[in-house]
């Protein structure tokens, strides 16, 4: 496949299981998104692609309330975390997410809204051609937490009646931005 | 047999047959389930990547040793702690152990099956740990004080107004029974429960020996709670769970999600290997491999091959028992299909005795098993063995043991039933009711009697019209197709000589077996078995054909695994096996004819039901439904064609008749929403249930077999 087939497939996927999927070309205009969307303070884990663009800048210019540290005394306050991407898949619409630190994690668990950068240069096709991407992603950090994420929390435990958001994001917003990082191995 | 054991089952079932909405919820969701599916594997060769699928864990099982030991170091290298448990109570000592050293409180756990196998939450609660389940569907159930009823979805038989009124026990609030709001509720009230639990407790759906690492697939989210936010983690693990790569890992995470709820895959799936940051410090993670009869499973040839099974949970989602009374009735822990198999193993025969009995073998699960797992198979196994061990009550013993297997007897005693029938059946061919103790046979729906001539006499006085003939074929009719329905027979001689094949009855033929099988007696199965090869290969026919998918499978299934091990009949039963067909498929297939509409002016329409055996036994469907167009019938498909009809031998008459009753009123239903004049199917055994409760319900629709409707065609020439 083509990688505007991979980008194609992979955001129809990304759709149908619930998350919204946006493009823009300036990291000014995904941190506009962030602010409008938030509803609160964000949290923003270390991330080296997301450091790059100064993107804790970028929402704090815009007088968003950040938050780097700490998260687990101020993540049951905050309604939105902001993280990158290692990589995508595109049959499932999945993301990809090494989130081995733990301030990685309750970002993106904890809060209601669940905001990923992803350069749309980083997808693969399916679960099998990511495997060598988690192999060396495991093979690095031998002591790993590797997160696929697709689309928002959901239950369809009462009536078998799909519900979203249950202990998870209620929304995976996907942010896919130009030239963000083309590296698989950092997010 | 145990009486009271039984009694108590009986009583369950007629519970759960007192609760309408139960069935229709799970009815609902086995349609819905369908639809889902096929759109999740749109694409894919579903039978290459279940081949796939069971021959990994096939290699699983045989290097079992090797790679549990592979994925030991390699968990313990990334500074896991693994203990290996024998038995549930090792694990459960093990868990609560560690729990009361570390002055564990509360525990947040995230759904595992394994945990229920154990029933560890007990464990803990004796030593004074509070373990709340987080999965909004075992919540629920923790709650309201059961266990699940489906392995995915573990409240499925439970309603939003039960739900409302156990969460509103929870917060002192009347909850309204809204769904959205009450998951709503189950976030905010679980929350903090992450935060307050010293240990968080995981199953896991796979174990990689390549990493030593696991993974989790799941929609909620709390099992990454559950793994981050305390400072222990416990991951109970059955063994079983081993894949040796990480491809193997998302071969069964491809097709888990997809084949469990029609999902292309969940929400999330987390990969965790080793001790991984948690607080100032780093996670401390246990991974506790459950053994607990998996290995006594792998050691027994017959049934080993359950080991493969994924936890998907579609054998009962596509099973019309379960359907009917869910998975409190037809299960123990585990249930469905899979749930006999594991309950067997894991907790022993006595719990499994029941439910054995409650499969109808009409194979749904092994069409759906993405591990191709012939779960019918192990269950007869399984069946036979609580036989042999239990007896299957002196009533049937008597029949298999001392009248099916002498055959001159048998058939003595049916001729003289059919003399016997005649105050009841006034000389009709269907009963409509019975007298006192036998009532209940016929109250919903009418029984034919047995004919005045079984097709054995019949046969040899109908001259073969047929000068030279392309084959001669030996006809198998089976007892329903002999005693019940002899007409039947007359017809495929006439369609069969029409096409230029003679057919001949070998008189030495008895019953195929599958009664005395289904009932767990498989020493008057492999008995027949020997007798039916026998008579059926000695004049040497080119083919030998029937009208019953049962017998079918009875010689081309069973002969071949009751003989195997016997030099003097193995090579014959596969030559049987080789040579026996169905007739549709015989005149479809082999002798690639049609029976043409002839003078038929009018279409009649018939919609085709799907016998359980020709379908999914002998994989036929499309020959017979070729057959009716070519021979002028205008087809009407039913909806869930392939549904059971509910016969399943002694299991409508003596075991499960409520059961029974309630899977052919849904067959009938569809019959009648599909409009047609006729309903055609290939097997006896489907004609007498719904000849039976058609006309009870005073339908006008006609039942027929195929052969019979092909005939009339000749008839219009």
């Amino acid at each position: 496949m083509s990688s505007a087939d991979l980008l194609q497939a992979f955001r129809e996927a990304a759709i149908r299981v619930g998350a919204q999927v946006k493009f823009f070309s300036q990291a000014q205009e995904a941190a506009a998104y962030i602010s409008d969307q938030a509803g609160g303070l964000i949290l923003v884990p270390p991330s080296p692609a997301l450091e790059r663009l100064d993107l804790a800048g970028a929402l704090r210019k815009r007088g968003c309330d950040l938050a780097s540290r700490d998260f687990r005394v101020v993540a049951p306050q905050a309604p939105a975390g902001v993280s990158g991407a290692n990589f995508a898949i595109a049959d499932t619409g999945t993301i990809v997410l090494e989130s081995t630190d733990e301030a990685t994690r309750l970002a993106t668990t904890l809060p209601e809204r669940h905001f990923v950068l992803l350069d749309p240069r980083k997808i693969v096709a399916d679960g099998l051609a990511a495997i060598p991407w988690v192999r060396r992603l495991q093979q690095r950090r031998p002591r790993s937490f590797l997160a696929y994420i697709s689309g928002p929390s959901r239950t369809a435990d009462i009536e078998r009646v799909l519900t979203i958001g249950v202990h998870g994001p209620c929304e995976l917003h996907i942010l896919l931005l130009d030239g963000l990082s083309d590296d698989f191995l950092e997010n | 047999m145990n009486k009271q054991r039984t009694q108590d089952y009986k009583q369950r079932i007629d519970q759960a047959l007192a609760k309408p909405k139960l069935q229709e919820a799970l009815h609902k969701f086995g349609d819905a389930y369908l639809v889902s599916r096929a759109n999740a594997f749109a694409g894919l060769d579903f039978e290459a990547l279940r081949r796939e699928i069971g021959a990994m864990k096939d290699e699983v099982r045989d290097n079992r040793e090797q790679l549990l030991a592979q994925f030991m170091d390699n968990a313990r290298t990334t500074g896991a702690i693994v203990h290996l448990a024998k038995t549930a109570e090792d694990a459960n000592d093990y868990i609560a152990d560690l729990a009361q050293k570390r002055g564990v409180k509360t525990v947040a756990k995230s759904k595992s099956m394994a945990s229920e196998e154990i029933h560890l939450n007990d464990a803990l609660a004796k030593v004074g740990v509070k373990a709340v389940e987080t999965d909004l569907g075992e919540w629920i159930i923790q709650l309201a004080g059961q266990r699940p009823s489906h392995m995915v979805m573990p409240a499925i038989h439970m309603f939003k107004e039960e739900v409302a009124e156990l969460f509103g026990k929870v917060t002192g609030n009347s909850e309204p029974a809204e769904i959205a709001h009450l998951v709503r509720v189950a976030r905010e009230q679980l929350r903090q429960t992450y935060f307050d639990a010293e240990m968080g407790i995981t199953g896991a759906n796979i174990a990689v020996a390549e990493t030593g690492g696991i993974a989790l697939v799941t929609n909620e989210g709390n099992a990454r709670l559950a793994a981050t936010l305390p400072k222990i983690h416990v991951a109970l693990v059955g063994i079983e769970k081993l894949v040796p790569t990480l491809e193997d890992a998302a071969k069964v995470i491809r097709v888990l999600p997809k084949n469990a709820t029609g999902q292309f895959l969940t929400s999330y799936v987390t990969w965790i290997t080793g001790a991984v940051p948690c607080g100032e410090g780093e996670k401390e993670l246990h991974i506790v491999l459950l053994d607990n009869g998996r290995s006594t499973l792998a050691e027994s040839p017959h049934c080993r091959d359950a080991l493969r099974c994924i936890r998907c949970g579609a054998c009962a989602n596509v099973c019309p028992v379960y359907q009917t009374v869910g998975g409190h009735v037809f299960g123990h822990i585990y249930i469905g299909a899979i749930g006999i198999i594991l309950t067997a193993f894991f907790h022993g025969l006595d719990k499994a005795a029941e439910i054995v009995r409650a499969c109808i073998g009409c194979r749904a699960c092994v069409a759906i098993c993405p591990s191709h797992i012939d779960l019918e198979g192990i269950i007869l196994h399984l069946r036979s063995v609580i036989g042999e061990e239990e007896g299957i009550g002196a009533a049937k013993s008597i029949v298999f043991k001392k009248v099916m297997r002498n055959r001159k007897l048998f058939h003595s005693l049916v001729r003289a039933a059919s003399l016997l029938q005649k105050p009841v059946s006034k000389g009709e061919r269907t009963i409509r009711h019975l007298p006192a103790y036998f009532s209940s046979f016929t109250e919903w729906r009418t029984l034919p009697t047995i004919a005045a001539k079984p097709l054995r006499d019949l046969l040899p006085q109908v001259p073969q019209k047929v000068d030279q003939p392309r084959y001669r074929v030996a006809f198998f009719g089976g007892c329903g197709n002999d005693f019940i329905y002899p007409e039947m027979g007359l017809d495929l001689v006439r369609v069969l000589n029409r096409l230029g094949v003679a057919v001949y009855y070998p008189e030495e033929q008895n019953c195929c077996g599958i009664p005395a099988l289904y009932s767990g007696d498989r020493e008057t199965a492999v008995e027949l078995a020997e007798q039916n090869v026998k008579a059926l290969l000695a004049e040497n026919p080119d083919y030998v054909v029937t009208t019953c998918p049962t017998c079918t499978m009875a010689l081309r299934r069973d002969f071949v695994e009751h003989l195997k091990d016997n030099p003097a009949w193995a090579r014959q039963a596969e030559a049987l096996a080789e040579k026996t067909l169905d007739v549709s498929a015989f005149i479809h297939n082999v002798l690639e004819e049609r029976i043409p509409a002839g003078t038929a002016s009018e279409s009649e329409t018939v919609t085709y039901h799907d016998s359980c055996h020709l379908r999914r036994g002998a994989g036929v469907w499309q020959e017979p439904r070729a057959l009716l167009e070519d021979a002028g019938y205008q087809l009407k498909e039913m909806a869930r064609a392939d549904r059971c009809c509910g016969f399943g031998g002694s299991y409508s008459f003596t075991s499960h008749p409520p059961i029974s009753r309630e899977i052919t009123k849904d067959k009938v239903n569809d019959i009648a929403a599909s409009g047609a004049a006729v309903v055609a199917m290939d097997c006896p055994g489907c004609l007498i249930m719904l000849r039976g409760a058609l006309e009870k319900r005073g339908l006008p629709v006609r039942a027929a077999h195929t052969i019979e409707l092909l005939a009339e065609r000749l008839d219009r020439d």
